[in-house]
């Protein structure tokens, strides 16, 4: 008997009930709360010919902290979290791609750069195996890219949509596929992109013609107040009539 | 507790039954010089159910890289990395008349060179539970507890391994393993699973003609 007039196998029993009860009240709890997920591992350097071009690589604040959140039914929210692999991921994109790179603060960059390039994420989305019916954890990526002259003028940009995908054959939790089929998205990317830069109708065109500062872009004008058919103070009659 | 420790020793050495069956067809003449190199690899170029499972090609590339007749095996991975981003899903050719044009790439030929590719290994397939039955039920009260009843059930491995060979840029020729068998699960109070070991079975019996055919020794 123990001080309170019990038996200990009883107290130990309760004791271990509660333990149990505590267990799964914790276990339910992480199955409906938020599912956290980072992109963990390395990303190959790319085996290419090297693309004739010294550039600077702007990742933005919103690029290395880019975070998707969905809500899936019964399945609870999740949180993947892509922007903190972004900086590994361009620097050896560009180190196998460009013949040279460095990162910086903004758009406009000094000699011996040629431009700069501002990749963006602009949209992810994700699918469990349960959702589409079949075997695979899938992702996808849209990368937007843009490249500026060394004055920071636009020269253009281009859209890269990234897929990956991880069978549910090889990981044993949502967690570990999901990981695995962001990661086959992000060498997606890097893959297209490795092969592709050259050949983007803009790139191309920026290369051939030797890297040139391009004319700065017509800002948009802020809205008149007067109505369009209004002729300019300058116009002369005539020219004002036939507006 | 020795007689139940007894038991499940025994019931770790039970083995289901398994028939496994390799067939090859040999397209080219094969050989591995001194420094020669092969890989494993999956085809995920789109999403499909005879996509081959990762620790089965990882079985195949150990089982091939070892034992009696063993060849130089680079890891799947390890291949991917060093030829990034040519064998990618959405890159890697699909066929051998793809390889030519790769190769005529002066870094990837370099890198080839360097790691010493020979051949080219290409594995589909999977493994699959074709059949099930009996009932199994167990209790679980503070005297105790215990299971009663028999459950029986079928899996079938079904692997294709394409040869392709990385100097010739041809298709050296191909090699395939089926296998089935049935687990059993009878249960008295304890249950003991008899387990058919179907997927490792083929996985064996593939690497080991695969190790063969690449010798030419088949």
């Amino acid at each position: 008997m123990n001080e309170i007039g019990k038996p200990i196998g009883a107290t130990a029993a309760r004791a271990g009930a509660f333990s149990l009860l505590a267990a799964v009240i914790a276990l339910l709890g992480a199955c409906a709360g938020t599912k956290h997920l980072e992109i963990e591992g390395t990303f190959p350097i790319p085996l290419i010919q090297k693309s004739p071009v010294n550039l600077g690589i702007h990742l933005d604040d919103a690029l290395v902290t880019y975070i998707h959140t969905e809500a899936i039914d019964k399945k609870g929210e999740w949180e993947v979290s892509i922007g903190p692999a972004q900086q590994q991921l361009f620097n050896n994109l560009a180190t196998g791609v460009f013949e040279g790179h460095t990162f910086v603060d903004g758009v406009i960059a000094e000699a011996p750069l040629d431009g700069v390039l501002r990749p963006t994420i602009t949209e992810v989305q994700f699918s469990l195996p349960s959702q589409t019916r079949s075997n695979y954890y899938e992702v996808w990526i849209r990368y937007d890219f843009q490249l500026y002259d060394r004055a920071g003028n636009l020269v253009g940009g281009w859209k890269l949509p990234a897929y990956g995908k991880a069978s549910k054959k090889n990981y044993g939790s949502a967690s570990n596929g999901l990981q695995a089929a962001a990661m086959a998205a992000c060498r997606d990317a890097m893959a297209f992109f490795s092969i592709n830069f050259s050949r983007e109708p803009v790139v191309a065109r920026w290369l051939a013609a030797g890297k040139p500062l391009v004319p700065p872009q017509p800002q948009p004008q802020p809205e008149q107040q007067q109505p369009a058919s209004t002729p300019p103070p300058d116009a002369t009659p005539d020219e004002a009539s036939s507006v | 507790m020795k007689r139940f420790a007894l038991a499940l020793t025994a019931a770790t050495l039970l083995n289901g039954c398994v028939t496994a069956t390799v067939q090859q067809i040999r397209q080219t003449e094969t050989a591995m010089a001194e420094g020669d190199s092969i890989v494993v690899m999956g085809r995920r170029n789109r999403p499909s159910q005879a996509e081959a499972e990762l620790d089965f090609i990882d079985c195949v590339s150990r089982n091939m890289g070892s034992g009696s007749g063993s060849v130089a095996v680079i890891s799947e991975q390890a291949f991917m990395d060093a030829m990034f981003p040519w064998f990618e899903p959405r890159t890697a050719p699909l066929n051998t008349t793809d390889l030519p044009s790769l190769l005529r790439q002066p870094v990837l030929a370099e890198r080839i060179r360097e790691i010493g590719l020979k051949y080219l290994v290409w594995l589909e397939g999977s493994t699959t539970r074709i059949g099930q039955g009996g009932s199994l039920s167990c209790t679980l009260t503070p005297g105790g507890g215990g299971c009663f009843g028999f459950l029986t059930w079928e899996n079938d491995s079904s692997y294709e391994a394409l040869i392709w060979d990385a100097h010739t840029a041809k298709t050296a020729g191909r090699v395939s393993s089926d296998a089935a068998g049935t687990s059993y699960m009878p249960a008295l109070v304890v249950p003991i699973p008899i387990i058919a070991r179907v997927r490792s079975s083929a996985c064996v019996s593939l690497a080991e003609q695969l190790k063969l055919f690449v010798q030419n020794s088949s």
